[in-house]
Order: C-alpha cells, then structure tokens, then sequence
C-alpha cells in the first residue's frame, strides 16, 4: 500500500490510475453513473478525471468539457483559491482539512449560478500520484426547506403573539419533554423560563373562583374517552388581572387506546368578551329603558287602574263607618264592605307587582313561555292604556299553542309596544272603530306567530320606510325606540318582526317564534 | 203630596267595585239608590224623570259619561248629574259643566264631599220639580179659560185699564170687568201681580 504521507512525484500521466481491466472500468463507470450525490474523481493536481452522470446533471457541464479541467471551475470565487491552497498544503504537510470530515460548501453551476452543497472528500488508496474522491450533494432544496421552517416557525410565533394564541403537548408519560409556547407564557403571566409546569394544576390554581368547576368539569372530559376538551373560563393571574381563556384540548393515542399526550391551544379572548359584555349590557339598558318609557307613555292609563280600587276601598271604608255608627246596623253590610276593602286592595297591589315586574331592571332569563297566557297576563296593562283611550282589546288564542323558549318579560315589552301604537294609530279614529286585536297562529314550520291588528288609518309609505330606525318616530312623545328594539328582541329570539296592511283599513304587525323543541310535537 | 216618588241617587260606573261602593255608601246614608254599569242600561230602564240625581262616571267604554249627558238633554231630561272624573280629566269635567252638570267630584273622594254634592242635586231637583210641576198647574188653569177670558188676561197682563180692554175687544166696561173676576178666579190669582207673575213664567218657558 501506499504511503499518503511520502510526496509523490508528478509523474503518472492522465488515465494512469485508469483500471486495467475493461470490465472492472465498466462496472467503476456504472456504479458512479447509478449515485444520486455527483462523484467526481480528481487527480493530486486537482484535474477531474472521473465527471458522472449526476455530476453533469447538477453542473450543467458534459464530462468532456471538464475532464482534465482544474476542479476549481466548480467552485465560486473564494473557494477557488482556497482550494488550491489546501491541495498545496496537503501535499506539502498531508495535513487534511477536508478528507474523511464533509462540509458544507459553495459550488458553481455551468452557467455561473452558486449553489448550496455538502461535500465530502476520499482519498483512493493503493495509487500514486494519489487521486482523490468528491461527493458532492445538492442541498438547495434542503436549505430552502430549512429557511422555510424557520421562517414558519417565527410566523407561527408572531401569529401567535397577535391573535394572542398560545398552544402546547403536554406527554401523559413523560416520555418527551412537554411544550409550552411563549404565547402560552405570556398569556398566563409566566415567565418564559419557567417551563416545566402541569398546565392543569396551573391553571386549577389561576381559575377564577366561580369557574373552577367548570375547569374541573372540562379536565375530567379530556380524560374520558372522548378525550375532549372545549371550556371558556376566567383566570386570575399573579397580578390581579382578570382574562377570559378559550381552551380547546385533545387527547392522542396509540393503536391500544392509551393515552399519550394532551395537545391544546388557549386562546385570551379578554377583549372580545369585555366588549361583548359591554354591548350586552348597553342592549340591556336600551331595552330596559324603552321599557320604562312604555311605562311612561302609559302612566296616565296606569294611574287610572290603580285609582279605581283606591277610590272604591276608601268608598267601601266610609261606608262601614257610617254602618256601624248606625243605631239600625247590620253586620252583614259591614262584612260585606270589609270584604270588598280587601278584593279591591288586592286588585290594586296586583296592578302594582305587574308593573313592577315589567319594569324591574332584571337580568334577562328564558324558560319556556305559552303565548296565550302571556297575552292574558299583558291583559292588566294593556286594557290600561286602551280603557283610557276607549279602545277595546280582543284577544284571538289559537287553541294548542306550542310554548316557545323566550324571555317572558321581553315578549310582553314586544306585544305592549305593538299594542301602544296600535291603540296610538286609532286616537283620531270613530270609536266604533277603535279595536286592537292580538291574535296568536300556528305556523306549519315549527314558529308561532303573534299578531297585532288595528283599525287606524295605515301606514304611510314614507314612514315604512324608516319604521325599524332608531329614533324614528311618528309620535309628539315618542322616543323612537320602541319598534327597534322590539325587532332586536324578536330577533335575538330566533324570531322575525314585519308588518303588512290590514283588510280594509289598518295596520298589523307579526312577529314569529321558533316554537320550543319540546312541544313542536303537540 | 208632589213626592209621591222617593227621589233615588242613580249611579253610572263601568267599574263594578266603584259602583258596589257607591251603592254601600248611599245605602249606608238610607238614600234610595240604583246602580247601573251602562249609560246604555240607564238609558233602557228609563229612569230620567224620576225624581233624584245621576252620579256619572265620565271615562266609560262605549258610551261615554258625556255622550249620555248628550243623549239625556236630548230628551230632555232634568236629572241634575255629578261627574266623577279621574286624574287629569279636568278639560272633560268643564266640558261637562258647560253641558249643565251640577258638579263633579274627583276620585278617590271623602264620603261626606260627595254626600254634600249629591244633598245638593237632590234639593235642585226637587225645587225644578216643584217649578215644573207649578207650571203645569198655571198652563191647566189657562187652559180652562174661555177665548174671551185669555183676550181679556192678555190685555190684562199687558197692563191695560178695563176702559182700555172694553175698547178693543169692543165690550162694554162691565163685561170687560166680569171676564176679568172671571180669569183671576180660575187662575186662583190672589192678585193682579200674582197674575202677571204666573203667565210671565209660563210664557218664559214656552218660548
């Protein structure tokens, strides 16, 4: 064998290393003609002697261009020289710097473009002069690859950080170390270093007093076998600040079902829910407010009711006295004003809890409603207000009415408002004229309808135009608001809020109900 | 002898426990009372010249209070009527008042405030009554005048002497004088004024 250290004289003329045997040649050829990576053989000079067909295809050049060529055309420009300097040095000193190790280098193409390449370099053994062995690989692709990960991942992280979105693996078995991603950090006030922690015991710890159980309840359907988890929930960090978390989880696992890791995604969705929170509370106002204002519009109706049964107990009262100062007294007629005394302050103090109720700034809570006995219950109310405008009030109760899911409270505001500018639409009206009626429908699609029907003069089309717009109104009084926000009730209800004209002269308003799933069967 | 009928307080209310306490409270005094809950019904039971007085709610649905004080002037009733009305019904009440309502009276109200009112009424009443009912006699009396007698009153009245009256009617001076004992007898006028005054009221009225 041949001593790589001892310098060889330049004397082998080209193809010397050649092997002899034909055969052996061809198997050589094919061999570096099958290879992926390009194999180029060089000789102690640094003349290619061996160019192979994959060379040509990532070079761009033909073997016979480059045989016998300085290997230093397919390198760009600093490399070139540095080259000749490491050959010079190697076979001076034998002192490797590349042989045997494999970097990463910069190669030129045929047509001047510089690529990415590894490279890894053998020397033949058994020839002299030595020759030596390059595999060269194309690692463009790989480098792009490596750039788009990286550039996906700072993406990812800033993509995070906007829609401040945090995510992580936790490992059941710890087999691997779990993830936390900084977003996840920042959002629960944590300093990034600080990674090894179990979420859930983090988070138990944070939760908001009034949502722990629902936590809980949350964790303990991750470890079902369902193995999901989807919980909105309030935490209270280290420095007293309240946030709202969305946290959707997922639980994988392996081909026998056991649990491996827990992968989940939490969402700060603070900001969302505070101005939700506030326009609820804004839409809640409004609606209370339009709600006081009917009130309002109806006060003198309202007086009314309450100073008849006043006015009949202090009748009913004075009447006792008088009998039973009477020397012909009899107990009957004084029991039977007594009686009536408390009939009637019943009467009164039922007019007032109605009222109350209707008023009462209350936070808006559904059940299921009948319809019917709604309208009954607005009765009291209502035939105030048509009473004082000589109004009658017909109530049209479909029979087997369906329930729905509603707010009774703001069902009632809805047909109140309807019925106040009914009554309204009628004032300059013949008496004779003057009817409301309010009827209820089953509608085939699984909706009620509820109807409320006058005999004024119409709409205007100018008006209709404009009729569900805030503050418009056609009234002196009027705030504007009531057909708005009866619409926005109806609606919020899953429900639909129109009007049409009325045979022969009139308006009616419909609003529709989806009927509760319980009783769409009835 | 004019009362043959006891004046009764009719009460008009839509509101059956405003009308219930009413006709407690009229019955605890012992005035005589019937209660009706439609102006319609009152209208029906023809009650409107019976002697007494109508408490009348004005704010009812169908016919209003001053629709039936309407329908009663039409037929010419004297039923005296106290309004009661309700919190700002006051532009109704004078409505009601220029009408000819006697009073009204606002809800709730002291018993005795509403007794006094009705005590009123019921006084106008009967003094209208008692004034109708003398006129009714004075128009029977000259009713049962001789043509010659009532030539004889007109003149009469109009302040004419005997002497004058015998030249006109072209009678002598004693038939003239035995047609007027004639009409102050049959008119039971205790004297010339007495005369002039009856036929006066009588003429007043008729016009």
């Amino acid at each position: 064998m041949h001593d790589d250290n001892h310098p060889s004289t330049a004397t082998g003329a080209r193809g010397a290393a050649v092997p002899h045997s034909n055969e052996a040649e061809l198997e050589f050829k094919a061999l570096l003609d099958a290879a992926v990576d390009a194999i180029i053989v060089i000789d102690h000079r640094g003349h290619i002697e061996q160019f192979s067909l994959s060379s040509e295809r990532i070079f761009g050049y033909s073997a016979a261009e480059v045989i016998g060529q300085n290997v230093d055309v397919l390198m760009p420009k600093p490399y070139q020289a540095e080259h000749n300097a490491y050959m010079d040095r190697y076979q001076a000193t034998g002192e490797a710097r590349i042989i045997g190790i494999g970097r990463e280098v910069k190669a030129r193409r045929k047509d001047g473009s510089v690529f990415s390449c590894e490279l890894a370099v053998g020397k033949v053994q058994g020839v002299v002069p030595p020759r030596y062995v390059g595999f060269i690989r194309d690692i463009t692709l790989r480098k792009l690859a490596d750039e788009r990960l990286r550039r996906s991942e700072s993406e990812l992280r800033l993509a995070q950080q906007l829609a401040n979105l945090g995510n992580y693996v936790e490992h059941i078995d710890r087999s691997e170390p779990d993830y936390h991603s900084p977003q996840l950090c920042r959002i629960l006030g944590l300093d990034a270093t600080d990674l090894t922690f179990s979420l859930r015991d983090l988070l138990t710890r944070l939760a908001h007093p009034a949502d722990r159980e629902k936590l809980n309840e949350a964790f303990a359907d991750l470890a079902s076998p369902a193995g999901a988890f989807d919980c909105e929930y309030r935490v209270v960090l280290g420095d007293g600040t309240t946030r709202y978390l969305h946290h959707i989880a997922q639980v994988t696992r392996d081909a026998h079902g056991t649990a491996l890791k827990h992968i989940g995604t939490v969402h700060d969705v603070t900001d969302r829910r505070q101005s939700e929170d506030e326009a609820r509370q804004l839409q809640e106002r409004l609606t209370h407010f339009s709600r006081l204002s009917t009130m309002g519009e109806m006060a003198a109706g309202l007086a009314h009711e309450i100073n008849q049964p006043l006015s009949a107990i202090a009748t009913y009262a004075q009447a006792c006295q008088r009998f039973v100062r009477s020397p012909t007294r009899d107990d009957a007629d004084v029991l039977e004003a007594l009686e009536q005394i408390s009939v009637q302050a019943l009467r009164a103090g039922e007019v007032i809890r109605r009222l109350r109720n209707f008023v009462k700034n209350r936070e808006v809570k559904r059940e299921p409603v009948d319809c019917n006995r709604l309208l009954d219950d607005l009765r009291t109310l209502a035939e105030t207000d048509a009473r004082l405008h000589n109004v009658r009030l017909r109530i049209d109760a479909a029979a087997g009415l369906p329930t729905v899911y509603a707010d009774p409270i703001q069902l009632q505001q809805v047909v109140l408002n309807l019925v106040r500018n009914a009554i309204d639409a009628m004032s300059e009206m013949p008496e004779s004229r003057r009817e409301v009626v309010l009827s209820t429908v089953i509608r085939a699609e699984g909706e009620i309808e509820i109807i409320v029907a006058d005999r004024g003069s119409g709409l205007a089309p100018e008006a209709t135009e404009h009729l569900f717009n805030p503050f418009f109104t056609t009234k002196s009084g009027g705030t504007g608001l009531g057909l708005a926000i009866s619409r926005s009730i109806v609606r919020a209800h899953g429900g639909r809020l129109w009007h049409t004209p009325n045979e022969v002269s009139g308006a009616r308003f419909h609003f529709t109900l989806p009927a509760s799933p319980a009783s769409k069967g009835e | 002898m004019i009362k043959e009928i006891k004046p009764t307080v009719f009460v008009v209310d839509d509101d059956a426990a405003v009308r219930d306490s009413l006709r407690m409270l009229l019955k605890s005094v012992g005035l005589p009372v019937e209660v009706f809950e439609s102006g319609q019904e009152f209208l029906d039971a023809d009650r409107d010249d019976r002697p007494g007085c109508l408490v009348l709610d004005i704010r009812m649905p169908g016919m209003s209070g001053l629709e039936l004080q309407v329908k009663l002037n039409e037929r010419h009733s004297i039923l005296p009527i106290i309004f009661i009305t309700g919190h700002g019904d006051v532009p109704m009440a004078v409505e009601a008042m220029q009408a000819g309502a006697v009073d009204f009276i606002q809800k709730p109200f002291r018993d005795q405030d509403l007794l006094d009112r009705i005590n009123q009424a019921l006084e106008k009443d009967a003094g209208s009554r008692r004034m109708l009912a003398e006129r009714n006699m004075i128009r029977k009396r000259l009713e049962s005048l001789t043509p010659r007698e009532k030539e004889v009153l007109d003149l009469v009245v109009a302040g004419k002497a005997n002497k004058v009256i015998a030249g006109d009617l072209n009678l002598s001076q004693r038939t003239v004088e035995i047609h007027r004992a004639r009409v102050m007898e049959k008119m039971e006028a205790h004297s010339l004024a007495h005369l002039v005054r009856m036929v006066l009221e009588v003429e007043r009225t008729d016009d």
